[in-house]
């Protein structure tokens, strides 16, 4: 089962390039490309140490479903505030 | 660039790769090479090309190892060690290619700035750095790394299994039945051995098995009751 996830637009989000984000979860940085391009389904350990590091429950940054994209779901808040 | 014309033509091609770099010593063109030179077994195209070409290359290296062996045995074989130990050597850089750091990854884990933007010095220490680590195997296998060697491992031993079968029925049927009735007996024994090679290497992943899977557990109490 590929796990989809929101790695580089966290990474966007944060500036951060994917050798700073490598070095403070212990993988190599091609590793975070292959997970941004989903080639790689990470390992629980790997996948909470992401999660954490972008401060989010793991749920947030990995799913087995697609993510909706950020305007699909800005645009239905918008909608349940009017 | 001035530095870069002069110096001389085996500095420019050759020498570079193997000296270290002090500040200034490198110029654009050097740069350019080194980088691109980096990023060559990051492409598929390239990889498979590489794979493709490695049976060709093991062919050649027994046809020539045959050949030779008929000249002179003891040239032969010492020439055979030392094409298989290149051969391995090349392997085993290869392998060290998957997990090693791009140069341009390299400068931002270490300096926290992209490799355009490093000075003279910390850009040859990068380089030195990153061939001395290709040089003795200094990478780290992550987890990423880890299941790609597994898989590729998983992956030839299925491959090689049964074709190791195939070889050991047609070497028996070769040393029972070929035309050799003067050395049958001689050769008979060659077949044993490498069957029981092939039985020893085809096992060997169940045996580690038995010997390291821990025992199963049973059902807990509270739900047994």
């Amino acid at each position: 089962m590929s796990l989809h996830n929101r790695i580089a637009v966290l990474r966007a989000e944060k500036k951060l390039s994917r050798a700073m984000l490598a070095s403070s979860v212990g993988v190599n940085p091609q590793t975070i490309g292959f997970l941004e391009r989903g080639d790689y389904t990470p390992s629980l350990e790997l996948a909470f140490k992401i999660a954490e590091h972008f401060g989010l429950p793991v749920e947030a940054v990995f799913s087995p479903r697609p993510f909706r994209t950020l305007s699909e779901q800005v645009y239905e808040l918008h909608k349940r505030e009017v | 660039m001035a530095v870069n014309e002069e110096r001389s033509w085996f500095w420019r091609k050759i020498g570079f790769w193997f000296v270290p770099v002090r500040a200034g010593t490198l110029g654009p063109e050097e740069w350019a090479k080194v980088r691109k030179m980096s990023r060559t077994g990051k492409s598929r195209r390239t990889r498979r090309l590489f794979a493709l070409l490695w049976v060709p290359a093991l062919a050649l290296e027994i046809a020539v190892s045959l050949w030779v062996v008929r000249l002179d045995p003891w040239a032969g074989l010492m020439g055979a060690a030392w094409l298989t130990m290149l051969m391995g050597l090349t392997v085993r850089a290869l392998r060290i290619g998957f997990a090693q750091v791009s140069l341009e990854d390299r400068a931002v884990m270490q300096y926290g700035a992209e490799f355009d933007a490093l000075q003279e010095k910390q850009r040859g220490d990068i380089f030195q750095q990153a061939v001395r680590d290709g040089l003795f195997g200094r990478v780290r296998v992550d987890e990423h790394e880890a299941e790609q060697r597994l898989r590729a491992q998983g992956a030839a031993y299925r491959l090689l299994g049964p074709a190791l079968v195939v070889f050991v029925a047609g070497y028996w049927a070769v040393c029972l039945f070929g035309p050799f009735a003067a050395t049958r007996s001689a050769l008979a024994v060659t077949a044993v051995v490498v069957t029981w090679l092939s039985a020893l290497v085809l096992a060997t992943p169940t045996m580690i098995r038995m010997w390291t899977q821990p025992d199963e557990p049973e059902e807990t109490a509270v739900v047994a009751e």
